[in-house]
Order: C-alpha cells, then structure tokens, then sequence
C-alpha cells in the first residue's frame, strides 16, 4: 500500500525510510509471514464452518433457503473479521476477508476433494462448498472506503451475507430444477440426497421448512437473509473479539511467575 | 536451572563466517527449518492419508474384527509411542542443550538465524493446526456420516485424535522451548511466561482434553447426524485460542528491529572508537 506525503516533512521522512538499508529485513520475512500464516487462519475459518454450520455446505440438498441462508454467513464471516482487524492493523491492508477467504477455499476444497470424493465416494458435485471469496472482497472494500470497524461491521455484514447467497446461488441452481423421480416432483439436489443416504438424512428431514416460514408466501428467502444478516454482524464481533484479544493483547504481555 | 542470567548485547558480526548462500536470512541458511519441516508435515500428512485410504473401508468399519486390531489399532500403539517418544526427545533436547546456551552472548547473524528457526518451528506449528482441524475432521465428517461409530477408535480417530492433535501439543510446547532458551530477550524466564504462548499452547492443550468430551458425549447422545452439533462447538471456541500465534510473529519481528537498530548504532559508533 503507497502512503501519501501529506507535507514535505513527510515526504522526507519517507524518502529516508524507503531508502533505508537494513542488514536483516528483507522481502522473505514478509514471504513467510503471508504463506506460513494461512494454513492455521484456513484451518481456523474451516473448522469454524464445520462445527457451526458444516452440514449445510457438505451437501447441495441441505443448501437451502431457511437454515442455510440463516447460520452460514455467521459461520463463515468469524475468522475473516478477526484476518480483518490484523491485518489493517499492521499494514493498513484492507485484505483480511479476502486471505482468509481464499485460504478457506483452498481447506475446503482439498477437505472436499481428498476426503469426501476420493476416500469416501461422494460426487462432488454432490458435496461442493459454498464460497465467500466474492463476499470477501466486497466486506474488504468497505472497509478500504468506510475506514471503520462499526461501519464495516454494519454495511459489510450485510452485503457480505447478499453476496454470499448470489455467488453461491449460480452453482446452486442447476440443482434447484425440477424432475420427476418415482412418480413425484423433487429438485436434482433431492434426487442425490435420496441415493446418498447419510446418517443425516432422517433428521435433516424433521428439521427443514418447518414453522410457519413454510407458507410465507415465498418469502422465506428475504426472512433468512435478514435474520442471517443480523447474526452476522454478531459474527463479525466474535471475530473482531477474538482478533483484538487473543492475537494482537497478547504481544509483549506476560505472566508474571512467583 | 539457569533463570536470572541471560544474554544481554548481541554483537554485530563484522564479516560472517557462513557461506554465501547460507546465512541468517538465506533459504538454505536460517530459513532451511520452515522449508524442509514443514514439506516433511506435508509429506506424513499424505503418507498417514494414503495408508488409511488402503484399509479404512475393508478392514475399519468392524472394531471386532481381527484385523482392525492388527491394522488399525497397531497404528495407534505406533503413533502413541512414536508422538510419545519423538516428543520427549525434542523437548529434552531443547531443555538439555538450551540451559547450556542460554547465558552465552551472541552474535546479532545468529540471533537472527534463531529467530528465523523459530519462525520455520511456528510453521509447522501452522501446518499441524490445518491437518489436524480441518485436513482430517473433514475425513471425519465423511465417516461418521457413512459408517457411523462402533467404538471410539475409528479410522479418521485414530490418526487424528491419537496422532495429530498431540503432535500440536509437541510443536506449540516445543516452540516455546526453542523461544525460552534460545531467544531469551524476548522469551528468557525473568520475564514470566508470555500469554501469546499460553494462548496457543492451551489451544492445542484443551483440543485434546474435548476429545475426551466428545466421545463422553457421543456415547452418551449417539448423535451422529449433525455434525454442527452443539457439543462440537467447544473444539472450535478452544481453536480460536489458536490466534495468539500472530503475537509470536509480532513479538520476534520486534525484536529484529531492535537487532537493526543494535547494529546501526554500534556501526555509527565505531569510527568515533
């Protein structure tokens, strides 16, 4: 990122730390630091999305338009927020979302591949993740342009949560058409859940579109956004908690031993 | 136990004995322990991977079978005495040979090196904290989805659980060994114990005692339908403790600069000398 002299003092005073020789720093601490960092923060936000909403991104029939919709952009917007704070912190870098996001995809991806397809079977147009990469970038450019934590946590949550659900949208509407299987009409995402019983299978069927969202008048998908877009600001504090407290307190403190 | 004296000046080494190519701040030099250690995580990850790939579907999915116990349960007596073993030699190790170092002062290029040695230790720390929470608890998911659980030591288990959960308890205490004796102005004991390492080691720490938890709580609810399940969360909320890794890299890039800072000054002031 290019600071801008604002006077010639600091013009100055930049020319001579640009054009400063260092014996030790070099571009490979910064190399390790970027590379090294992104398997834990990718096993973080991960791990993170599993436990709280994995089995709504393991399989495209349980991608739907109440729990889905509601839980995952909490999951999933935890650890990029805390990325956030970090990294604006020590660089001014309005990147955290974004790393994180691609990290998660990478975690994710081989998770997906090497474990569900390969050694389990599953197809994996069948067990795809959803994605937050372009949800990243826009909850990363609001923050650049609002320069605020509370505005970002605001305005960025929420478009973070509407471009989750059109990213993912596109992969998922193929499997949204409707077919006929034995004699009624379901979706291609219904079909696989049929010939891949899970475990899950029974009790994903006694908790989905029940309630009275089932008949509200085919907004249930507006009513999860918003809900989901609240619960994602609350997300988006969590991580920030955890970012401030955990990673950045820390530095230089010590336990004091008797 | 050597714990009030430490070094205290390092000393800018005017031409350094270490071959182009290997010094401090060089690949093969310093760096050498964050490429080669962490491709070696890399390359268990997949060997562990393939092996269970061979038998998890033929021989894991029957706790009585006969050859569960040959082939499975034999990996888990191999992994215990080998992260067993492994663990208390390293560390003994560090112990043994940093409280003979600890005290001798040393030279700016070797403390940098340290601490680039150090920063290679955090990242395999990193390394083991993908494969162990998110490289096999997704091969977990897979399972119990498919196989569901006969006992506690199914396949994914007995390589995550018994294997790599344990070795981030090895690599976070270890680390902290490495910083405690051999970067002793950032981590020396006179100090106290830093909360950036008393984040990530309990991490690690408390990762293990969930096990027992979770297999108490599968026993107890056989809820092997949701995975998002409530008494899985505490695994995550302990993995965010996790972030007090980004004090290490913080802590000790400060200490570089304060290193350049030492040089520069000692440079400035030895023509007056």
């Amino acid at each position: 990122m290019v600071m801008q002299a604002r006077t010639a003092e600091q013009a100055a005073q930049l020319n001579v730390a640009l054009n400063k020789k260092y014996k030790y720093f070099d571009y490979k601490w910064d190399l390790v630091f970027w590379l090294t960092a992104w398997p834990v923060v990718a096993a973080a936000a991960d791990v993170t999305k599993l436990l709280f909403a994995g089995d709504w991104d393991f399989w495209t029939d349980w991608k739907d338009r109440q729990w889905w919709m509601t839980i995952s952009p909490f999951a999933m917007i935890i650890i990029p927020s805390a990325l956030q704070y970090i990294q604006w912190l020590a660089w001014k870098f309005p990147t955290g979302f974004t790393y994180t996001a691609v990290g998660m995809w990478a975690a994710s991806w081989l998770g997906r591949w090497l474990q569900w397809d390969i050694f389990t079977g599953y197809p994996l147009n069948f067990v795809w993740p959803a994605t937050i990469i372009p949800a990243a970038i826009l909850a990363d450019w609001i923050l650049l342009k609002s320069r605020s934590f509370v505005l970002t946590s605001l305005l960025g949550s929420m478009a973070f949560t509407a471009a989750f659900w059109v990213a993912n949208y596109v992969t998922l509407a193929p499997f949204l058409q409707p077919v006929e299987f034995m004699g009624s009409i379901v979706t291609l995402s219904d079909v696989q859940g049929i010939e891949y019983l899970r475990s899950a299978t029974p009790e994903y069927l006694r908790i989905v579109e029940h309630g009275s969202l089932r008949t509200f008048l085919g907004e249930t998908t507006l009513v999860a956004f918003v809900f989901g877009t609240t619960l994602a600001v609350f997300g988006y504090w969590v991580g920030q908690g955890i970012g401030r407290l955990l990673a950045i307190w820390p530095i230089g403190k010590f336990i004091k031993v008797i | 136990m050597a714990t009030g004296a430490v070094a205290t000046k390092s000393v800018g080494m005017e031409g350094s004995s270490a071959k182009v190519g290997y010094g401090p701040i060089d690949w093969m030099g310093g760096w050498k322990t964050c490429i080669f250690g962490t491709l070696a995580l890399m390359v268990l990850a997949a060997v562990h991977w393939y092996y269970d790939s061979l038998y998890a579907w033929t021989v894991g999915i029957d706790a009585a079978n006969p050859q569960f116990t040959k082939i499975f349960m034999g990996q888990f007596w191999v992994e215990v005495i080998a992260i067993g073993a492994g663990t208390g030699l390293w560390w003994g190790w560090l112990v043994r040979t940093g409280r003979r170092i600890v005290a001798k002062p040393i030279t700016a290029d070797e403390e940098v090196r340290r601490i680039a040695v150090f920063w290679g230790l955090i990242s395999m720390t990193s390394m083991t904290l993908y494969v162990m929470a998110s490289f096999w608890p997704n091969q977990d998911g897979a399972w119990h989805q498919t196989a569901i659980r006969d006992t506690a030591f199914t396949p994914p288990h007995i390589a995550m659980f018994y294997f790599w959960f344990p070795l981030g308890i090895t690599m976070t205490i270890g680390t902290y060994l490495y910083g405690r004796y051999r970067l002793p102005k950032v981590y020396g004991a006179e100090k106290g114990f830093p909360w950036s390492f008393f984040f990530l080691i309990a991490a690690s720490v408390t990762e293990m005692m969930q096990v027992a938890f979770n297999e108490w709580a599968h026993s107890l609810w056989i809820t092997e339908e949701i995975f998002a399940a409530p008494f899985h969360w505490p695994f995550v909320t302990y993995g965010w403790l996790a972030s007090g890794i980004f004090a290490l890299w913080a802590e000790t890039i400060l200490r570089i600069m304060g290193i350049e800072k030492e040089v520069e000054d000692s440079a400035t002031a030895a023509p007056a000398a």
